[in-house]
């Protein structure tokens, strides 16, 4: 174990859980002050991940698994928690799973919020959760063949491409109104209008009573890829691309915990040039959705103004680092790109006039006829069906919880930053949006500081030396919420396992409970309303549940019926 | 509503004249990668630190010759390769009119000529960078026999160089024995 | 070294299965719809396996600062009624049905354009187990837009180019090596382990970029023949500037030639 140099944060919680599952707790391991790894017996992980989460106000990350057989013999699972009680760390709870009996006890049962995870789990390391009532792939598409599991190692080369299984595509949709499931099968190459959809809207006449979706269809492999064909400073530019709108985010994150499991002091300049950089990524993201909201109350000229608006965050951008979007400027140790005079100078031009702008945007759009009859007491989310399902961002924040890693857990130059957490009570559309244009006006001010306070000295760290083997996690607070990255060394200068989770995958499980009791036309609001980071959905199939009848259209229907509000799709 | 009008009206025209007019972009835009092959050692730093593989190379060991290839479609203009050259020969431009409707347009190749072996006569090692190692070195003063003797050695392929190594440490271990006795 | 027998090298696609190939009939006609599109082209875009960025690019270019409509381009709601299919992200597996699909919905003759690294060659997951490749991994492309993500400027050159309005100007391009063709010495009056130490620090304070400039400029200066000593011309410089950054990055540089006067 490496020398500490600052307190453990999270000492209570481990000394609490010793004490009630003393003879349980297997390990303890430290990665850093504030990261801690228990390795528990795997009987006895749902019920500590439950104390943890329920008791300790524990929220979850994400779990990943990792196949651990060459090093011990066994698969691993980790179930990561932030602990957002009154100290503030990372708690990850460590199961072994032997591979002649490659099953676990499910924790989805105690916890809704793990579902996601543990199916991940099977599809990709094939673990199976037992007690787990939902058999469907997650992550790999249906014509993948049954037995082949991509992420355990020595199975198959990252480039191997197994036949299509089967020339159509099933998948079953559930819903709890109707009580059944129903499978409906594709053919390969016909379009029909009442072709399926990736998305299932159950519904009474105009109410949605349940939802369901088919994700993932851009599944593209990056974590395997991440083993494989890339060094440790390749995947940097990947993890640029897992979202084009948060990448740079994931790209802190990820360069982050490498840094941690190696014990990297990155430079000071570094980390306010990375914090300035995330804050104009914030920027684009919450102008663009935004102004996606306008769109969908059918305010058009809205949506153009907020695009005319962001264009001066994506110019910014150019301006710092070379690229728009894909700002490839993390390496391990530190960035890439410097800012000098003419950066500086230019920057604080566009932070003042989009300060003016988008106060004037904003004072037009919330004095909008229509915008408060179109969002207030829209999809709402539950606080405690958030509490259930660890969403992050501006989506638990309006559920009034106020959680946001920048205060949660400081990284990069965030701890001495005028960081403003905005929470609302109202847990409807209008306060999501209300919630992110506020978030602009932050980042225009974190942005300032970041110049003004802006440290001398060297932006990277060279000459360090790659230990594999060690593991740390890396976050930070996307636009969308909680970006966190799992992230184990491996020899040969390349990783042995990456988990990256966008908090999309944690914000999107709650989604049907948002949805229902609202009216379609209301669908493609809330579903923005979200900010999901998924590509657009070209189908929705409509069940009613009552007449047992379904129609199929283009999600673009169903956008049109959102922003003009006649002429109702299921007629 | 008024209101909005007026900001509308107030903003003007916003449209860039764009492509009636040449379009702005930063002076340190991430554009078309520019490669002057004249430059080029052949050492494959690029090939090695690009991320999506757009930069290749392959090695003919008949021809004896090496081929650098950039595959424009596939590149992410993160710019690594220009960060990790040695000699300036790649860097990214400001270039962005990059459409075509052929793949092979994409494509920019460059073929060098490998050094053989001076004892298996394998083709193993760039001409172009024996010669740089050997020019930088004579520019630090380095004596004329001196940078003949280091080109022998730079022409040895690693195989070689081994097996040399190891011959000679035979050859000395008698000596050395009969000293230390 | 697993990239230099990389046998995905260059343009090799392997077809994906159920992968369409064009009929020279489709061909012919194609010109005649390229006449006929220059004054309004519908475009159904077909979102693959993309990280979106893309997307939000596209979305950017039909907005007031780059305004594509104004070249009669126009996204439609289905590929019923599309003139040109837009293609963007890396054909994933689960997505190459709905793909094709969307390509025989269109009505024939219609233009493909494959849009950005992912949609052009499978861009930085071209190999990878759940990708096929790029866009003509299941479908004829007949554009092909690079970019990652290409800008709202690079997207619009490329429909002006689609559509007949602008030329192409990248093209395919080789070089042999000459007799006697040898690399240029870059500063080859400052001594090699000098030159070595300056750009590895001006590179660990401003980066390759700005780093490279910086060192370039700074070794100018010392090279520069002038009445002035080095260290007023270094001054002098400086105060022009007026940048503190500048003039920090600029005093670590010196250091390193104070600190071993035989250079």
């Amino acid at each position: 174990m490496r020398e500490l140099g600052t307190p453990r944060r999270g000492q209570s919680y481990v000394d609490a859980i010793r004490q009630q599952f003393s003879a349980a707790v297997l390990e303890e391991a430290w990665q850093v002050d504030n990261q801690v790894t228990l390795t528990v017996d795997l009987n006895s992980l749902p019920e500590i991940v439950e104390t943890l989460y329920y008791k300790h106000d524990g929220w979850l990350s994400t779990i990943t698994a990792n196949d651990e057989r060459q090093l011990n013999g066994n698969y691993a699972l980790y179930y990561i928690l932030s602990m957002e009680g009154p100290v503030k760390s990372y708690v990850v709870i460590r199961g072994l799973v032997p591979p002649n009996r490659p099953e676990f006890p499910s924790v989805t049962a105690r916890i809704p919020a793990m579902v996601w995870g543990e199916r991940e789990a099977r599809d990709m390391f094939g673990l199976q959760p037992v007690g787990l009532p939902d058999e469907r792939r997650l992550v790999l598409p249906d014509d993948w063949p049954d037995g082949l599991y991509p992420l355990r190692k020595g199975t198959m080369d990252y480039r191997s491409r197994p036949a299509p299984s089967g020339g159509s595509e099933t998948y079953p949709f559930l819903s709890a109104a109707s009580g059944q499931t129903q499978e409906v099968p594709l053919g390969p190459l016909h379009i029909t209008s009442d072709e399926p959809g990736h998305f299932r809207l159950f519904v009474d006449g105009e109410r949605i009573v349940d939802a369901d979706y088919r994700l993932f269809y851009i599944h593209r492999g990056m974590e395997k890829l991440a083993e494989t064909r890339m060094g440790y400073n390749e995947v940097n530019f990947l993890a640029d691309r897992i979202c084009g709108i948060c990448g740079f985010t994931h790209s802190v994150a990820y360069a982050s915990s490498v840094e941690t499991a190696l014990g990297l002091a990155v430079p000071a300049r570094a980390r306010f040039i990375r914090t300035l950089l995330l804050e104009v990524e914030r920027l684009h993201s919450n102008l663009l959705n935004v102004g996606l909201a306008c769109h969908f109350v059918g305010f058009d000229t809205g949506f153009m103004q907020f695009f005319r608006v962001r264009e001066k965050a994506m110019t910014m951008a150019e301006l710092l680092t070379g690229a728009r979007k894909t700002y490839a400027i993390n390496l391990i140790g530190g960035v890439r790109r410097d800012v000098l005079k003419n950066e500086r100078v230019r920057t604080l031009q566009l932070i003042a006039e989009l300060r003016q702008e988008v106060t004037t945007l904003v004072d037009i759009l919330l004095s909008t006829p229509n915008w408060e009859s179109r969002t207030k007491d829209v999809g709402r989310l539950d606080p405690q069906i958030a509490r259930d399902y660890s969403p992050a961002g501006p989506v638990i924040r309006a559920s009034g919880y106020a959680r946001d890693v920048r205060l949660d857990h400081p990284y990069a130059a965030y701890a001495g930053a005028p960081v403003k957490v905005h929470t609302r009570d109202g847990c409807d559309v209008l306060s999501r949006i209300v919630i992110r244009a506020e978030e602009v006006f932050n980042a225009l001010s974190i942005i300032e500081y970041c110049l003004d306070q802006m440290p001398e000295g060297p932006i990277l760290t060279e000459g360090f030396t790659y230990t594999p083997y060690r593991f740390a996690l890396g976050y930070a607070e996307a636009p969308r919420g909680e970006d966190i990255h799992w992230t184990m060394l491996g020899d040969n200068q390349k990783l042995y396992r990456w988990r990256c989770r966008a908090p999309t995958y944690a914000n999107w499980p709650p989604l049907r409970y948002m949805l229902r009791d609202n009216t379609i036309a209301d669908a493609p609001l809330i579903i923005s309303s979200l900010d999901p980071c998924y590509s657009c959905t070209d189908r929705v199939t409509m069940v009613d549940v009552r007449r047992e009848k379904f129609a199929t259209v283009p999600y673009k229907e169903l956008e049109r019926y959102c922003r003009e509000q006649k002429a109702s799709p299921l007629k | 509503m008024f209101k909005l009008l007026q900001e509308i009206a107030r903003k003007g025209d916003v449209t860039a004249e764009y492509p009636f007019a040449p379009f702005p972009v930063s002076r340190n835009f991430r554009g078309k990668p520019e490669y002057a092959p004249t430059n080029c050692i052949a050492c494959a730093a690029c090939t090695i630190a690009c991320p999506a593989n757009a930069l290749t190379m392959t090695t003919d060991p008949v021809a004896g010759s090496r081929t650098w290839m950039l595959n424009i479609g596939r590149c992410v203009f993160c710019a690594r390769c220009e960060e990790v050259c040695p000699t300036g020969a790649i860097a990214l431009s400001n270039r962005f009119e990059l459409a075509v409707r052929s793949k092979a347009d994409l494509m920019m190749t460059a073929e060098f000529t490998l050094t053989n072996c001076r004892f298996c006569r394998t083709p193993f090692a760039p001409t172009k960078e024996v010669n740089y190692v050997i020019a930088r070195l004579v520019r630090q003063r380095l004596p004329q026999e001196e940078a003949e003797r280091r080109r022998e050695l730079y022409e040895t392929c690693p195989e070689c160089r081994r097996h040399a190594n190891v011959m000679s440490r035979c050859r000395t271990l008698p000596a050395q024995e009969a000293q230390a006795a | 070294m697993m990239k230099s027998t990389d046998t995905h090298a260059g343009t090799n696609t392997v077809p994906a299965p159920g992968a369409i190939s064009e009929s020279e009939q489709i061909s012919t006609l194609k010109q005649t719809l390229l006449k006929r599109i220059r004054r309004s082209a519908f475009v159904f875009r077909v979102d693959c396996g993309g990280c979106n960025g893309c997307e939000i690019e596209i979305f950017a270019a039909i907005t007031p600062i780059f305004d594509a409509e104004r070249f009669g381009i126009k996204l439609v709601a289905s590929p019923r009624h599309a003139d040109v299919l837009l293609y963007t992200g890396a054909m994933t597996r689960a997505m190459r049905l709905p793909g094709i699909r969307a390509y025989n919905a269109a009505p024939d003759p219609k233009i493909v354009i494959s849009y950005g690294a992912c949609g052009c060659t499978g861009g930085i997951f071209h190999d990878l187990y759940c990708v096929w490749g790029g866009t003509e991994s299941i479908v004829p492309v007949d554009v092909y837009i690079p970019g990652c993500p290409p800008t709202p400027a690079a997207t619009i050159y490329g429909f002006a180019m689609a559509l007949g309005l602008l030329d192409q100007k990248l093209k395919a391009h080789h070089h042999t090596q000459g007799t006697d063709e040898e690399a240029t010495l870059t500063h080859p009056h400052i001594p090699l382990q000098l030159r070595v130490a300056l750009e590895r620090e001006a590179r660990r304070m401003s980066g390759y970029r700005q780093g490279r400039i910086l060192a370039n400029r700074f070794m100018a200066l010392l090279a520069l023949e002038d009445a002035a000593p080095f260290p007023e011309r270094l001054q002098r410089h400086l105060d022009s500037e007026g940048d503190p950054r500048l003039s920090e990055v600029f005093g670590r540089l010196n250091k390193i030639v104070l600190r071993r006067p035989q250079w």
